[in-house]
C-alpha cells in the first residue's frame, strides 16, 4: 500500500471501518511511516472523544475482572483472539516467568541447607485477592502487610507464565499468602515452599495440600532471590524432588 | 493500602506492569465506565459489553507495555480496544449485522441522539457541537462507521454513495472534528 493510499484510509482505520486486509496493509505501512502513525494516533484520540460515553458499571463486573486475572484458563483464549484478530502485533510476553531458570538451578544436585525459620500454616477461608481486599473488606494481617511501607509483592508463575501464587513480603522478612490458584492436592501430598539462593534451595516450609493461609519469614536468610513451590509427599523433603510448580523473583 | 488517587495514568500503567492489582483497580475506576459505555453503545447488549470490558482490562493486565503514553491518552487507548473488540463481535454475527445495517439505513439518523446518551457531561456538549458542525453526509458516514460498526464499504452501500466518496467524507469529517474539538479546548485532542 502506498503512502497516499494508506493516508486516505487512516481516518477509517481510526474508526475500525476497514476490513482486515486493509488494516494489515495499513499497519505494514505504519511501521515505516512515522508521519502516518502520528496522524493515526491523533485520529484515534478524536475517536476516543467521540466514543467517550460513560455508563454506570455493572455491579459484579469488577469481581469478574479481578478473579479473571488469576484464572488463565478463561483469560488466555479471548486475549489471544483479541490480539490476533484486531490488533496485529502479538502480545509481548512480559509475564515471562523465571520458572525455567529456577528449574535449572534447583534440578541440579544441590547442597541444600534446610532452614525452616518460622512457619505457620492454617487453613482458613482466605481467598480474596489483594485487589478484593483493596476494594471490599479487611483481611487482617494480609491487609496490614499490604499497607506496610516498603512491602513487596512476589508473584510465582508456572512454566507457562500463569500466575499461581502471590505473596506479600514486609521489610522485617515476614511473608503472607495473598492469593493462590494452586489446585488442591491429594491428602498424601503437600506444596512445599523454597527459598532459592544461587543454586541452593532452602526449604521455607510446607504449605499443605490446599494453601489458603500461609505465613512465613525469610529472616535469617541472606541473598534471597527467588521463591519456588514444588509438590512433595505430605511430610516434605530436604531437596526438591519434583519440577517447579511455580516460582518468582523476590 | 496504597493510594493511587493522585497517580497519573502513565504511573498507574507502570504499576500494573508490576502486578499491582490496586493500580488496575484505579484504572478501572477511572476508565471502566467509558470502556463499558462504548461497548454497550456499539453492541447494544449489556452482557456482551461486559465481556468486552473484561477482555480490555485483562489485556491491559497482561500486556501493559502496549500502552505508550507518548502516543495518546490511556482512555483513548482503552476505548480503541473496546471499540475494536465490539466491532469484531458485530462482524462475527452476520445475521444480526444484516439486520442492523438495514435498520441503520432506515433509522440511523432518526434514532441517533448523542444528547440522550449518558455521556460525560464535560465532553457531551463539545462533542455534540463538533458533530453538529459537520456537514450532514460526513456526520452520517462517521456515525454509521463508528457506532454501527460498518466498514466504509458498507457505509457506501447503505448511503448509496461511491466508496471513494465515503472514504473522503470520513477523513474530512474526522479532521474537521479534530479541529472543532481542539477549538473547544478538549485536552486529549489538543495534545495529540
Amino acid at each position: 500500500m502506498t503512502h497516499d493510499e494508506a493516508s486516505e484510509l487512516l481516518a477509517a482505520l481510526a474508526l475500525d471501518a476497514v476490513d482486515d486486509a486493509e488494516r494489515e496493509a495499513i499497519e505494514e505501512h505504519l511501521v515505516q511511516c512515522p508521519h502516518c502513525q502520528s496522524e493515526l494516533d491523533a485520529l484515534r484520540e478524536v475517536a476516543g472523544v467521540l466514543g467517550n460515553s460513560v455508563e454506570p458499571l455493572p455491579e459484579k463486573l469488577w469481581t469478574r475482572i479481578a478473579s479473571g486475572i488469576y484464572d488463565h484458563r478463561d483469560v488466555t483464549p479471548p486475549l489471544a483472539a483479541l490480539t490476533g484478530e484486531r490488533l496485529g502485533a502479538p502480545i509481548t510476553h512480559r509475564r515471562r516467568s523465571l520458572a525455567r531458570r529456577v528449574t535449572r538451578s534447583v534440578a541440579l544436585p544441590l547442597a541444600v541447607v534446610v532452614a525452616i525459620l518460622s512457619f505457620q500454616l492454617a487453613n482458613a477461608d482466605h481467598r480474596a485477592s489483594q485487589l478484593q481486599h483493596a476494594l471490599a473488606s479487611d483481611h487482617g494481617e494480609v491487609v496490614a502487610a499490604l499497607a506496610t511501607p516498603g512491602h513487596q509483592l512476589v508473584n510465582l508463575t508456572s512454566s507457562t507464565h500463569q500466575r499461581l501464587v502471590q505473596f506479600v513480603l514486609v521489610p522485617d522478612g515476614r511473608g503472607y499468602l495473598v492469593n493462590s490458584q494452586l489446585p488442591t492436592l491429594a491428602p498424601s501430598q503437600t506444596y512445599q515452599l523454597w527459598d532459592v539462593i544461587g543454586k541452593k534451595a532452602v526449604s521455607i516450609g510446607l504449605m499443605g495440600p490446599s494453601p489458603r493461609h500461609v505465613t512465613f519469614t525469610l529472616a535469617g536468610t541472606t541473598g534471597a532471590s527467588e521463591l519456588a513451590i514444588t509438590v512433595e509427599p505430605s511430610g516434605g523433603t530436604i531437596t526438591p524432588s519434583t519440577s517447579i510448580t511455580a516460582s518468582g523473583a523476590v | 493500602m496504597r493510594d493511587f488517587s493522585d497517580a497519573s495514568d502513565a504511573q498507574l500503567v507502570t504499576s500494573v506492569g508490576r502486578y499491582d492489582e490496586v493500580a488496575l483497580a484505579e484504572v478501572y475506576r477511572r476508565h471502566g465506565g467509558a470502556v463499558f459505555g462504548l461497548a454497550r453503545r456499539v453492541l447494544d447488549n449489556g452482557a456482551e459489553a461486559e465481556d468486552v470490558t473484561q477482555e480490555v482490562f485483562l489485556r491491559l493486565w497482561n500486556a501493559p507495555d502496549r500502552f505508550d503514553p507518548m502516543r495518546g491518552s490511556l482512555r483513548s487507548f482503552l476505548l480503541a480496544q473496546s471499540h475494536a473488540r465490539s466491532v469484531d463481535i458485530i462482524r462475527s454475527q452476520n445475521s444480526r449485522r444484516v439486520r442492523e445495517s438495514n435498520d441503520a439505513m432506515k433509522t440511523a439518523r432518526a434514532n441517533y441522539s448523542i444528547q440522550n446518551e449518558a455521556w460525560d457531561l464535560s465532553l457531551a456538549d463539545q462533542v455534540a457541537q463538533a458533530l453538529a458542525s459537520l456537514p450532514e453526509e460526513e456526520r452520517r458516514a462517521i456515525e454509521l462507521a463508528y457506532f454501527e460498526g460498518c466498514t466504509y464499504v458498507e457505509v457506501a452501500k447503505i448511503l448509496n454513495q461511491p466508496e471513494g466518496t465515503v472514504k473522503s467524507r470520513i477523513r474530512n469529517g474526522m479532521r474537521r472534528m479534530r479541529g472543532v474539538l481542539a477549538e473547544h479546548g478538549v485536552k486529549e485532542v489538543e495534545n495529540s
